[in-house]
């Protein structure tokens, strides 16, 4: 019964079925959505971790896979992210008592000189519905704010952004001042100019061209 | 040959003298090849390096025309405004960027139809009549192809409503899209009616549209088909009705939506950003018997200012392109200022001497 509502859930996660009065999908339209779904996992009982795990990050990584082979678009990973954080509002209470546990912590941004923020904006809907907590700093960050993030989430992985070719000078910068300021520090970086190689050469530890390639990073294997 | 001949040869695939050549340059390009000393102060690009084609961008498609904008915030770097759209923006001072997008009165059908979609009528105040007059003049007294240039519809629905809100808008109020797209289209269309009636076909069209980003576009082909389709082709064939050429920019990997755009009828397709993953030869090879190309010259070769670097992306990509007669030289974007002004005028060059038929 119980592994049934999770599939339930993942679905509407997936289709982006947010909640009974929304007209999407068609097909679904007058059911329960992602929020209805999750406010009666809870209600029986459910554990919030299973409801998180079994449910709605099922549905956002077969989401975020479609995505990623090319199968749905942007207007679909939108919609899923919508469902995804109806879902997360109930849960909200679960996490602040700590029934529900968030993977990992990731701070994401856009760097200094840079305002773009679509990209960053997939990835954060795809990671957080992965599980993580996500602290977006927005766009236009310093890397000396980037650092502040990361000292204040002890353990967080630390996501870059940037779409200008003449902000990529400071995501090299952004690299350095975290690894220096916190030994040890993982960082991602992704944008429309970057390259595995420009990831390599400014010491970043992984690059991803799409979300679910950070995910792919956020949840390697730690050697 | 004049560059309005070879331009509109190039734009239907007929034998010309060389590829064609233009270029799109970051504001701080011009500036400081200018303090280097490369460029007069106040020079013409075009004129300096013999541009094929120039441009007027005449229309104003803001909702509000009455509107000033409102600024809400200011720092030494960033402003923040709300502009007639009612969209609030942040735009960097110190250097080209496109703004943020940080709120929009316009986040669905209702908010489209209170605050945009009654001011959204013909007004002779959006037409820049001058502007188009004076381009028109410069390019005509050096037998330069003109163009009018503007956005179409996917770029003027995303001032208003936010890409999310427009992308979600197709899946949950798909009606609300399509008037936007229609709203949009017919209201180009009679700015054109007027502005040509009165000033003059230009030589040809340039449209402006981002709809990809890294590795994919925006939406699928047949989302392309349903919402923006009906825009382009209204807009596209009412130049095409004109005896006008049509060029279309698109930023970001579009490669599955060219069929579409095919439909609605472009002649030539550019920018081609590879590293987008944009592939020129590929194009080329897929639809190049039917369409013409513009750009797909990867500009980071052009930022290592290596000549050999430039010479060789040149090289493995003109002579295979130039072979329909289709084809004009232009990097896969715009020149930032990390370009040295010697490896721009090298590109320029070295790409016109393995242009020449």
């Amino acid at each position: 019964m119980s592994e049934e509502l999770y599939e339930q859930i993942a679905v509407c996660v997936e289709r982006g079925k947010v909640n009974a009065t929304s007209p999407y999908p068609p097909d679904l339209k007058g059911q329960d959505g992602a929020d209805e779904l999750v406010r009666q996992a809870l209600d029986q009982g459910l554990p919030a971790d299973d409801v998180l795990g079994k449910g709605l990050v099922v549905g956002m990584t077969r989401i975020g896979q479609k995505f990623s082979e090319n199968k749905v678009f942007v207007p679909d990973l939108l919609m899923a992210a919508k469902a995804m954080t109806a879902g997360m509002d109930q849960l909200e209470p679960y996490f602040e008592s700590g029934e529900a546990h968030h993977k990992g912590v990731f701070i994401i941004g856009t760097v200094q000189g840079d305002l773009h923020d679509i990209g960053k904006n997939l990835v954060r809907m795809v990671v957080e519905g992965n599980g993580w907590k996500v602290v977006d700093l927005g766009v236009d960050i310093s890397a000396e704010k980037f650092l502040e993030a990361v000292k204040e989430n002890a353990g967080a992985v630390v996501g870059l952004s940037a779409l200008l070719t003449t902000t990529m000078v400071n995501m090299e910068k952004t690299v350095s001042l975290v690894k220096e300021g916190v030994p040890g520090a993982k960082v991602i970086v992704g944008g429309a100019p970057l390259t595995q190689e420009f990831a390599d050469k400014i010491g970043a530890d992984g690059y991803s061209p799409d979300p679910q390639g950070a995910i792919g990073f956020l949840e390697a294997p730690v050697a | 040959m004049t560059s309005i001949e070879r331009i509109h040869n190039i734009l239907r695939r007929r034998p010309v003298d060389r590829i064609g050549l233009y270029e799109h340059f970051w504001g701080d390009t011009q500036k400081k090849w200018t303090d280097e000393g490369h460029l007069e102060e106040g020079e013409a690009l075009d004129d300096h390096f013999g541009f094929d084609l120039c441009g007027s961008w005449p229309f104003n498609m803001v909702g509000k025309l009455d509107f000033e904008p409102e600024t809400i915030e200011e720092t030494d770097e960033t402003i923040l405004q709300r502009d007639g759209n009612g969209a609030v923006l942040r735009r960097h001072k110190l250097h080209d960027a496109t703004p943020e997008h940080v709120d929009f009165l316009v986040k669905d059908g209702a908010g489209w139809y209170e605050h945009i979609r009654p001011f959204l009528t013909f007004d002779r105040r959006r037409i820049n009549f001058e502007a188009y007059r004076d381009a028109k003049k410069h390019a005509a007294e050096r037998q330069r192809f003109f163009h009018w240039g503007g956005v179409n519809v996917f770029e003027l629905m995303h001032p208003v409503c936010g890409h999310e809100y427009m992308l979600t808008g197709m899946l949950t109020d798909p009606d609300w899209v399509k008037d936007m797209v229609d709203a949009y289209a017919t209201l180009t269309v009679e700015l054109m009616e007027t502005l040509f009636a009165e000033e003059g076909l230009p030589d040809g069209a340039w449209f402006y549209e981002d709809m990809g980003f890294k590795e994919r576009p925006f939406m699928s082909l047949d989302m392309y088909r349903e919402f923006i389709l009906p825009g382009h082709r209204k807009t596209i064939q009412y130049c095409k009705g004109r005896g006008l050429p049509v060029i279309m920019h698109s930023c970001g990997y579009v490669e599955p939506l060219v069929p579409g755009m095919l439909e609605a009828g472009i002649d030539c397709l550019q920018v081609i950003e590879v590293k987008a993953g944009m592939d020129l030869l590929q194009l080329y090879k897929d639809y190049g018997d039917r369409l013409s190309f513009m750009g797909g010259m990867d500009v980071r070769k052009l930022y290592t200012n290596d000549q050999a670097q430039i010479e060789e992306e040149l090289a493995s990509k003109i002579p295979v392109v130039m072979q329909n007669h289709g084809y004009a030289l232009h990097s896969d974007h715009s020149i930032p200022d990390q370009v040295e002004y010697d490896s721009y005028k090298f590109f320029v060059e070295r790409g016109l001497e393995l242009g020449t038929y």
